[in-house]
């Protein structure tokens, strides 16, 4: 568990947002360790690492490494920043939190907040350009700072009570951690099929680099690996899966019924835990348009069960990583869907 | 100066447990100073001068911060929670905390996807709020945290340029600048107190001034700066960068009108608080007894209450100059 403990708290420190990559080149120089093959893409942040199997059929796992963000949309005389957010954001969370601002150097700044005596609990949070940054700056900030620079969350992930941790950008740096892990331990064996780790761009603005990575790909079946909600005070267990016990494997109209069905069989057999989530159509991941690039692609879902959402402060339990790697694992030694 | 601010910001002591921040105090000052701890646990500093004087001066900043208290542990393994000193709960909603033994945990919120267009522009109400330290259930939660414990949102102190953000700028800065005043100044003899319970009714300072029976008392605090761009300039109270700012008038007191005359035209930095609004120990110093005449000596910061405040550190070092000015002026019987 620690390797993969350490693998995603090193991909969490850093960011991928907007033209910031850090992020993706950590990912992308982890994945070469593995494959002789990584291909980053010209046109965005996205990248994918290439096993050579026995039989020419491609199976593509997908994960995203773009997070939640905001651009900056005005810079005032003051040095207060106005932003928009890339990705959605719930803009109550703001008020006193400290980010990172990516300009000609990266500053630290903190979402204004509301002093005690202008307060009056009527505040309505519908507007996200009321919430300024205070770069602390002064007039400064213009000549370091320009519109259209991206600003991300700063904190660093922490270790909770045993394999559980926090941190900002989990969604779905866990889905590459899972990528990162397989690819490890998958280098050196027979494979019986192709596997592409495909690590893509631009999801939290509409699933925009998956799109253009499968039509790349090509790949015959394909399966995401994302976040989903995790039960919570304020979550049911119909809105999601319980943290700790395991990868969701997707059950939804729009997802491939045999992938779904072998995943459930593998994760059921070998007595991995695993916990189904079942939509009524589209799920909100990658799988969306994987499964309708080109002519089609077969595609499943396996997503890894996550609290607070889109904050600086998810969490998710390591051992629902490790566990969505060993029932991805015996999927792909066992040939994916290629027989089915 | 500003490393004894960076070290006191990163102590962890919410109101009634401010141990650590009193050690740290005594391990700056002793060798400077007579030390007494009372009942409640104000730390009363006698610094003897080069002059006695006839009227008795005590300096007040108090060391407690604003935080949390854990009331009760669900059975789910979350833990409810009461703030200790005001604490909006703008400032509150998905943060990472830290709990008084070490560990770790986060105000949970419901992700933007499931709650509904009219939910997500009104805030929660605190009492709704829970910290989340990935337990599985209340058994877990236990062996980690019991309930009484207290927390804190954790922050990290980071200096940009003559800005400093960090949690518990209030009162840290007035500890900070007490602590260079004993090493520092030693004309006139004084009092300094630094002193327990501030955030939860101004507590510490009502018997240690009781005790003291001052002449005259100067408060050091922080006070909110709304110098920021959507407030109207009417509503910004002070402005960071102007130097500390003198109070006339808040919601706990009448200031003394000689001080703060006095104070307001002297050379240092500084600007009039202006507003009526908030209060702090002069609330209870200036009442002690057969009353106390009271300055107070604020330093603007803003966002104050949250982990993110931000101070300027040349209103600090105003803050301190004017300490001086005031003991030494007050000493001289100059006003």
């Amino acid at each position: 568990m620690k390797d993969i403990k350490d693998m995603l708290f090193s991909l969490c420190t850093c960011c991928t947002a907007g033209k910031v990559r850090e992020a993706s080149d950590v990912a992308a120089e982890e994945m070469r360790k593995y494959c002789e093959t990584v291909v980053k893409s010209e046109n965005n942040m996205s990248f994918y690492g290439v096993l050579k199997g026995k039989k020419d059929y491609t199976l593509m796992l997908d994960a995203h490494i773009d997070e939640v963000s905001f651009v900056v949309t005005d810079i005032d005389e003051n040095g207060f920043l106005t932003v928009s957010n890339a990705g959605g954001i719930d803009i109550r969370t703001l008020p006193s939190k400290c980010v990172l601002i990516h300009g000609k150097e990266r500053t630290k700044g903190v979402f204004i907040s509301t002093p005690p005596h202008l307060s009056s609990g009527e505040t309505e949070y519908d507007d996200i350009s009321a919430v300024k940054i205070d770069t602390c700056l002064g007039a400064k900030a213009k000549d370091l700072i320009s519109l259209g620079d991206i600003v991300t969350y700063d904190v660093e992930p922490k270790q909770l009570i045993d394999t559980r941790v926090t941190g900002k950008s989990l969604d779905d740096r866990a889905g590459v951690t899972v990528l990162l892990e397989l690819a490890k331990r998958l280098k050196d064996k027979e494979l019986p099929i192709n596997v592409v780790f495909s690590v893509v761009d631009g999801e939290e603005l509409g699933m925009r680099g998956a799109q253009v990575a499968t039509f790349g790909i090509s790949p015959d079946e394909a399966v995401a690996i994302d976040v989903s909600f995790a039960v919570a005070p304020d979550v049911s267990a119909e809105e999601g899966g319980y943290i700790s016990k395991g990868g969701m494997i997707g059950v939804s109209p729009i997802l491939d019924r045999e992938i779904t069905n072998k995943l459930n069989t593998i994760a059921f057999d070998k007595k991995i835990n695993y916990q189904n989530e079942v939509m009524g159509g589209k799920t909100g991941t990658d799988s969306d348009v994987i499964s309708l690039s080109a002519k089609g692609v077969r595609t499943g879902l396996v997503s890894i069960p996550l609290r607070n959402m889109h904050t600086d402060c998810e969490i998710i339990d390591l051992a629902d990583i490790k566990s969505t790697c060993d029932i991805l694992e015996e999927y792909i030694l066992s040939g994916g869907i290629m027989n089915v | 100066m500003f490393d004894t601010l960076r070290d006191l910001c990163c102590l962890d002591a919410t109101s009634g447990n401010e141990t650590s921040v009193r050690e740290y105090i005594i391990s700056k000052v002793k060798d400077y100073c007579n030390i007494k701890t009372d009942n409640l646990g104000n730390l009363i500093c006698f610094r003897k001068g080069k002059n006695p004087t006839e009227r008795k001066i005590m300096l007040d900043a108090h060391m407690d911060e604003v935080g949390l208290i854990i009331k009760a542990i669900t059975p789910d393994g979350f833990l409810k929670f009461a703030t200790v000193g005001g604490i909006d709960t703008s400032v509150l909603m998905c943060r990472r905390v830290k709990i008084e033994n070490g560990i770790y945990g986060v105000i949970g919120c419901k992700p933007i996807h499931l709650s509904g267009d009219e939910e997500r522009k009104h805030l929660p109400k605190t009492e709704n709020l829970y910290i989340d330290i990935g337990a599985e259930n209340r058994n877990q939660a236990e062996e980690f945290v019991s309930v009484g414990d207290r927390a804190v949102i954790v922050s990290e102190y980071t200096e940009i340029g003559d800005k400093i953000i960090s949690k518990a700028l209030d009162d840290r800065i007035g500890c900070a600048v007490l602590i260079d005043l004993i090493k520092n100044y030693d004309e006139y003899d004084y009092y300094a107190v630094f002193s327990v319970q501030e955030e939860v009714g101004c507590r510490g300072s009502k018997t240690a001034t009781f005790a003291l029976e001052p002449d005259s008392a100067i408060v050091i605090e922080g006070t909110t700066a709304a110098d920021i761009s959507c407030v109207p300039s009417d509503k910004q109270v002070c402005a960071l960068g102007n130097g500390v700012a003198v109070s006339f008038m808040d919601r706990a007191t009448v200031y003394d009108r000689e001080y703060y005359n006095f104070a307001l035209n002297s050379e240092i930095a500084c600007q009039p608080k202006r507003a009526v609004a908030g209060g702090n120990n002069a609330g209870v110093i200036h009442l002690s007894k057969t009353g106390v005449r009271t300055l107070a000596l604020s330093v603007p910061c803003r966002y104050i209450h949250s982990a993110s405040s931000v101070a300027d550190k040349n209103d600090i070092l105003s803050a301190a100059h004017m300490a001086r000015f005031m003991i030494k002026s007050i000493a001289e019987k100059k006003v």
